[in-house]
């Protein structure tokens, strides 16, 4: 039933036009009604857009191939959860899966705001529309999953790198990430139509910015274990521009959620936090922007098809028009207050911002300059990791030592005396870690060495913050340890989350540095009952498997595995040749051992008709912490995003002036 | 099957009709059909409600910094004596405020007082300094109720 879904997108385009039209004009003259109906029709574009992606997805489990999107993406015999995942492996269906998000966060955030929310959920309507439309528009007039055909007996199936696990969550992750920085965007633009710029808009986005935030660093994650697993070259992140296009919003949105703080306690930097929630959304449709107009491909790609242009177009019109709206509205921004010191905790706030979003400018030069080169002279470049490993030691290190150094600081200004006795555990623990690794060839990589001593400080800072905070707490209501601890937690749930994801970030430092700086890798080519020594292991490959999988035949390099001469098993690597796709991808070995953290990495590069394999073995030591570190940023991330019923009576007796029931 | 499309697509349009149209069928002749704007004297209650939780949140970080060693007595005497009288003020403009209100509109429901404390004497000219510095209060709590701090009584002239 294509035409089902394409009246569907027709009605969610109609429905968004009228939630803009309806929706500003009701705001602007202050008409109740109006303004509820206007909302309604938001809230009615997710149903609308339900209906559109229930058809895709069934003709999608259906293997319905009259849809040119379902035969270009699966084939007959492709298993059906990777049927299912196939909804976000194309262009088409992802921009479908980006307005379905939208349009249910959009009713989500303007549904939970409307009792407070007043004239700001009123603009945060229209605004939000816009957002919508343009979606739907792109999906009506540009890039429609609904377009048809006459059935092929087969589909053409799906790339054989997106028949993963990982690629069945990994988008949907992102896209969540991606599409909800479109809530505070919508909400800080509304604050400034509305000139409402009081603290209103940053409550109620506080936890949409932290949501998005929590699930674009998951996706990336996620994306970059199926990149080790599945892309098999032995690493998980290579600065591919489709990487850095989710890299950014999320450092643009991490500068946001420590900017907001000044904000809320100070008064200060309204400016800057306006034109960080611009730059996150930006930059976000600029992710978007990349990875579906083809202009990564080639800029002749790019013009060749219709969409980047419309995107470009967008992304420009917001741009423009938020950063008029700022600039018209700069008297309302002013700050309250001045920085008393620069040695502060706000002050070391202010500084991992400029850390951050310069970090993020670096990156996206990066990406630009390459597209601006071949635009401009003609000529195919890339900018490759070194550029974007030098910026990540000039500003990841420091970030990393900001981490530590924040928490011990005070709030509006702090003495060198106080600094001195809070910094000596930390600093000593520092150093002792770093002289101690010394003997065990640390030094061999000084950013390694320095990456590893901050990580110390900061992981020393961090204990320091809970057990001062819990001992303060129980020397109060004579509670046990574990419960004063419970209670401190709970009752300060972004301070001490946001302490767990610090540590979740030390962790991804650790792994980050031990599996670059200190890996090990070596190539060699063996046949049958040959050996390979590789650090401590040696690899004996023993034989051949091939077997018939469900679609791809699958070939297996047999390897025994032994450790300082004791067995460890055996592990395979190989290739799957898939039959509709007619595509062959690499099947990695991976040995993992959770005690130490580290990886044996095997990858069968190249099978030769006469069973000799070229094999390339990496030892990646502590890269296991970089996945354990996406638990833990889970965890800070839930005990921050969780929420207190004490804070929204408080906040309910602010905004209503009536003091709310305990 | 094009016919069962294109009427299941003419009924999604009709039932999003409706859920556009639901407030004016709800509410076909509303006594208000204004929207909740703020006004002037909303406005400044909310910029002052705004600035007493900023002054108390202040003064519980403070205190924090201060039981955990961040910060030493001497400075934490010289940061606590304005955050304490910023608070202050905003509590005081908060009472006027309600005070005023109650007077203009004496049939609204008044907003209830805050809890009770001592009102100290305004002193033209006469800075407020905290006599003593209290003893340290529990620790911040992000969530917390915003308390009333000790409002510290003015020293007779």
């Amino acid at each position: 039933m294509p035409e089902l879904g394409r009246i569907a997108l027709v009605i969610c385009l109609g429905l968004s036009a009228y939630a803009v039209i309806a929706g500003a004009y009701a705001a602007a003259t202050g008409k109740r009604r109006l303004a509820l109906s206007a909302r309604n029709a938001l809230v009615a574009c997710v149903g609308a857009t339900l209906v559109a992606a229930a058809v895709l997805l069934a003709a999608l489990v259906r293997s319905d191939f009259s849809f040119v999107y379902v035969g270009d993406h699966t084939s007959l015999e492709l298993p059906t959860p990777y049927k299912i995942s196939a909804f976000w492996g194309g262009q088409e269906g992802s921009l479908l899966l980006w307005l379905l998000i939208l349009t249910v966060y959009s009713t989500a955030a303007v549904l939970l705001a409307r009792r407070t929310g007043g004239t700001l959920v009123a603009w945060a309507v229209p605004v939000l529309g816009v957002v919508v439309g343009f979606f739907s528009l792109v999906l009506v007039a540009v890039s429609s999953p609904f377009a048809t055909q006459a059935a092929p007996p087969d589909g053409i199936g799906l790339n054989p790198s997106l028949q993963n696990p990982y690629m069945v969550s990994h988008p949907p992750a992102l896209y969540l990430g991606y599409v909800g920085l479109a809530i505070p965007f919508a909400f800080g633009m509304a604050a400034l139509l509305s000139r409402r710029t009081d603290e209103l808009w940053i409550v109620l986005i506080r936890r949409w910015t932290l949501l998005a935030w929590t699930f674009l660093g998951i996706g990336q994650l996620l994306g970059a274990h199926w990149a080790y697993v599945e892309v098999g070259w032995g690493g998980y992140f290579a600065w591919d521009p489709v990487e850095n296009a989710a890299l950014m919003p999320w450092l643009a949105a991490t500068a946001f959620l420590h900017s907001v703080m000044i904000q809320e306690k100070r008064g200060m930097l309204k400016v800057w936090n306006m034109l960080l929630v611009i730059g996150a959304f930006c930059l976000s449709l600029f992710g978007t922007f990349l990875t579906r107009s083809g202009i990564l491909n080639s800029i002749h790609s790019f013009t060749e098809g219709p969409l980047g242009a419309w995107f470009l177009g967008f992304i420009c019109l917001v741009v423009v028009a938020s950063t008029a709206l700022v600039l018209a509205r700069l008297p309302l921004l002013r700050a309250k207050t001045r920085l008393e010191s620069p040695i502060s905790r706000e002050a070391t706030f202010l500084y991992n911002n400029l850390l951050l979003v310069a970090f993020c400018l670096t990156i996206l030069w990066g990406v630009v300059y390459p597209i601006l080169s071949e635009a401009v002279r003609g000529e195919q470049m890339t900018v490759g990791p070194p550029y974007y490993n030098f910026f990540l030691k000039a500003f990841g290190l420091p970030l990393l030592l900001l981490m530590g150094i924040g928490p011990l600081v005070a709030w509006r200004r702090a003495s060198l005396r106080s600094l001195g006795r809070t910094f000596a555990w930390p600093a000593a623990i520092a150093l002792l870690v770093g002289l101690a690794l010394l003997p065990l060839g640390a030094g061999d990589s000084i950013p390694g060495l320095v990456a590893y001593s901050f990580a110390a400080f900061v992981l020393a800072s961090i204990v320091l913050e809970f057990a001062r905070g819990t001992r303060a707490r129980r020397a109060l209501s004579g509670e046990p340890w574990p419960s004063a601890l419970g209670s401190l937690v709970s009752r300060n749930r972004r301070r001490y989350g946001g302490y767990v994801v610090h540590a979740a970030i030390v962790l991804l430092a650790i792994g980050v540095a031990g599996s670059s700086a200190y890996d090990t890798i070596r190539e060699t080519e063996l046949g049958p009952g040959q050996s390979m020594d590789v650090g401590a292991y040696t690899l004996t490959y023993q034989r051949l498997a091939v077997r018939e999988g469900s679609n791809a035949l699958e070939r297996r390099a047999v390897v025994r595995v032994a450790r300082n001469g004791r067995s460890l098993g055996t592990l395979e690597a190989g290739k799957n040749s898939y039959r509709a796709e007619g595509q062959v991808s690499n099947e990695v070995g991976i040995r993992s051992d959770w005690r130490t953290g580290e990886d044996l990495f095997v990858i069968a590069d190249e099978i030769g008709r006469d069973g000799r394999v070229a094999f390339e073995v990496h030892i990646s030591p502590l890269i296991n912490l970089i996945w354990l570190a996406g638990g833990v940023f889970l965890v800070g991330s839930l005990v921050a995003l969780w929420p207190d019923a004490r804070e929204q009576r408080r906040l309910a007796e602010r905004y209503t002036g009536v003091p709310a029931a305990a | 099957m094009t016919a069962f499309a294109l009427a299941l697509g003419a009924l999604l349009a009709v039932a999003a009709v409706v859920v556009v149209a639901l407030p004016f069928l709800r509410e076909p002749e509303p006594v208000d059909d204004r929207l909740g704007t703020l006004s002037p004297a909303e406005r400044e209650r909310l910029a002052l409600a705004e600035e007493r939780d900023q002054a108390l949140a202040a003064l519980k970080e403070l205190e924090l910094d201060h039981r955990t060693g961040k910060v030493n007595d001497e400075d934490y005497r010289a940061l606590v004596r304005p955050l304490r009288r910023r608070a202050a003020e905003t509590l005081r403009a908060l009472d006027a405020y309600a005070a005023r209100m109650s007077e203009i509109e004496p049939n609204q429901p008044e907003i209830p007082e805050p809890a009770v404390v001592p009102e100290p004497t305004p002193v033209p000219h006469q800075p407020v300094e905290p006599a003593v510095v209290p003893e340290p209060v529990p620790p911040p709590d992000e969530g917390d109720r915003p308390v009333r701090p000790d409002v510290p009584e003015p020293t007779p002239q």
